[in-house]
């Protein structure tokens, strides 16, 4: 009898937790959009760093950064789908070339302040009392420099360059960081199944690891998707006040900046790239909401 | 069964006290009894009463302020972690509330092995033994094979508090703490898992520490009861012996709510008034003596204890002896 039980229970088919969410996810036609979407950025940008290694940076010098001061402002043709900017550059391998850097530095910006932040808050929202209170006083301070000046301020300290952006877009987005993490977690904690762990004699590294933080994920993912959002605004934001990333490289931030005084009479250089920013952070939210809807087992049906 | 009698649990002067904002929170104060293998201590009182405080200071999962809990006659509470951390093997706790017991990312073989793994008993290796091992706890408990990999939310309160006693019992326990663990099901339901737990108990030889507020279950569940107020014992005794004859005045009350079936049957209901003594730095003296119709000065007195009526029958009374007292029974 037990023998035939256990037989029957392997017949059952085990799905992981992952896939669960993943089925669910693929039923959110908007999400599946945006991560089409975000997956084709994703491919423009390795594959635009592929061509520049294969082609020893020939269509970049050539294309990308050349001036051509003769088909100036050319509104967009069939040879050009996205016309030629106010240097009488490709718009469409200017766009194309700038996706990498809007999205892998928004990307790894949040990577350093996801990691940072998580540890900080987790440590405050998991020990609580003096450790929280030191941390998040800290984190308090942060928040009080509204970051992007906080940004500016790092970046004129220490020179215009990408490790300076990155770092300073990524501490200022440590403190929000922080504090979703230690709510989530403090929410978590309390939870009777944390104490069902520590009366079996679960440590700290477990509880935390099994019991915690996958069940503080959903506002967590929310956060990353929506802070990658933010940082490619910031990278644009400082990019456009000319302290990110220098021209001639293109960044869709520097590009809206230098088209914007031909507005009136060129409206696709402005547009065009505004509409990539636009796009990949609708693509963003869009997608994180999806993964927090696909993420909850609670809602799964 | 109960001829030789062995003490499995004692715990002495037991305090666990909260810092909160306004003082000192006197959540257990001074709690003293034991309980033999084999055997079920009822715990009943009202809402925060700090019947639950107890059963997690006994187990550490709250660090007790001051007191000794001596397992097996040794005090647990000198205990370093990994001394603990086999102890726990032997104590276990069946939470309350089924719906919030269970972490929602584990299906219910991984719920029921998480305690083995932690604790060792078998590696991730040994997965077949570990399936078999979960197969065996899961049919002890009246769970269905099929229900392995369900997520808890599939599951109806009935077949949670299930998991959860699996879970408690998948490290062989020899004590168990039952923190309410039928008062949030359903009461066909709450009928199955009492019969279950009650099962269990003959069968493993479990010793359980069992907290309710209801009465009817702890009738019928108990060897001895004990009731609390306020964070101290105001009665212990034999199941049979509290229900015939309850002393202290709240016990008296206590029991005269319990609903009777049977429309014709006069209520006697003796109603307390007044309000609950704040836990916050209670004043010395009965904590009782608020709401206790017997009230007089005497009760003020700080010493009071608990003292023996009659044998196994302790009361924390001033006024024990006091015609007026026995006059409601």
């Amino acid at each position: 009898m037990k023998k035939d039980n256990t037989t029957q229970a392997q017949g059952v088919k085990q799905r992981s937790l992952w896939q669960d969410a993943w089925r669910r996810f693929k039923k959110n036609k908007l999400a599946m959009v945006g991560l089409v979407f975000l997956a084709i950025l994703v491919v423009i940008a390795v594959g635009t760093i592929i061509v520049d290694l294969v082609t020893n940076n020939y269509i970049y010098d050539n294309y990308v950064i050349k001036q051509n001061l003769r088909g100036r402002l050319e509104p967009p043709s069939l040879a050009h789908p996205f016309g030629l900017d106010e240097f009488g550059r490709d718009m469409l391998l200017r766009m194309l070339w700038a996706v990498r850097s809007s999205l892998f530095m928004g990307v790894i910006a949040i990577v350093i302040s996801g990691i940072l932040g998580g540890l900080l808050g987790a440590a405050a929202g998991y020990y609580g009392k003096r450790t929280d209170n030191i941390i998040m006083r800290f984190m308090d301070i942060l928040l009080a420099i509204p970051s992007m000046l906080l940004a500016i301020a790092i970046v004129a300290a220490f020179g215009t360059s990408l490790v300076n952006v990155l770092l300073a877009i990524g501490i200022s987005y440590i403190p929000t960081f922080a504090r979703t993490v230690r709510a989530s977690i403090m929410t978590v904690k309390d939870q009777e199944y944390v104490e069902a762990a520590r009366a079996v004699g679960a440590n700290d590294t477990t509880l935390i690891f099994k019991y915690i933080i996958p069940n503080a994920m959903a506002p967590i993912i929310v956060q990353t998707t929506l802070g990658v959002a933010g940082a490619i605004l910031s990278i644009a934001g400082l990019s456009f006040i000319g302290m990110g990333v220098q021209p001639p490289t293109p960044e869709w931030g520097s590009m809206l900046s230098s088209a914007r005084t031909y507005i009136r009479d060129s409206w696709h250089i402005t547009v065009i790239p505004g509409m990539g920013i636009m796009l990949t952070i609708l693509a963003l939210n869009v997608v994180g909401d999806g993964l927090r809807d696909a993420l909850d087992p609670r809602l799964k049906n | 069964m109960k001829e030789n009698k062995k003490e499995l649990l004692r715990v002495e002067g037991l305090k666990k006290y909260f810092n909160t904002p306004g003082g000192l929170l006197h959540a257990v104060d001074n709690v003293n009894f034991s309980i033999n293998e084999g055997e079920t201590l009822g715990v009943v009182g009202e809402s925060g009463c700090g019947k639950s405080t107890m059963g997690r200071a006994i187990l550490r999962l709250h660090e007790p302020t001051a007191g000794k809990v001596f397992f097996e006659g040794k005090n647990i509470l000198e205990y370093d972690k990994n001394k603990m951390k086999h102890l726990r093997r032997d104590m276990q706790i069946v939470f309350q509330d089924p719906f919030a017991s269970l972490n929602p990312r584990l299906t219910v073989s991984e719920a029921i092995a998480a305690p083995m793994l932690i604790q060792k008993l078998y590696t991730k290796k040994d997965k077949e033994a570990l399936q078999k091992r979960v197969s065996e706890l899961m049919e002890m408990v009246g769970l269905a094979d099929r229900l392995k990999n369900s997520y808890p939310h599939e599951l109806d309160g009935g077949r949670r508090q299930r998991i959860g006693i699996a879970r408690a019992l998948s490290l062989k326990p020899k004590f168990i703490v039952c923190d309410e663990p039928v008062s949030a099901l359903d009461v066909s339901i709450q009928a199955q898992i009492l019969n279950l737990m009650q099962d269990l108990q003959d069968d493993l030889g479990l010793t359980y520490m069992f907290i309710t507020h209801n009465l009817s279950v702890v009738k019928h569940f108990s060897d001895n009861i004990v009731v609390m107020y306020l964070g101290q014992m105001v009665e212990m005794a034999p199941t049979e012996t509290l229900f015939k004859n309850p002393v202290h005045p709240y016990t008296q009350a206590l029991l005269s709510a319990i609903p009777i079936p049977d429309p014709d049957y006069p209520m006697n209901r003796i109603l307390m008034k007044g309000e609950i003594t704040s836990p916050i730095d209670p004043e010395p003296g009965c904590r009782f003596y608020k709401r206790c119709p017997y009230a007089k000065d005497c009760c003020k007195n700080p010493e009071i204890g608990l003292r023996e009526v009659e044998p196994g029958h302790f009361v924390s009374c001033e006024r024990i002896g006091d015609p007026e007292l026995s006059e409601n029974r």
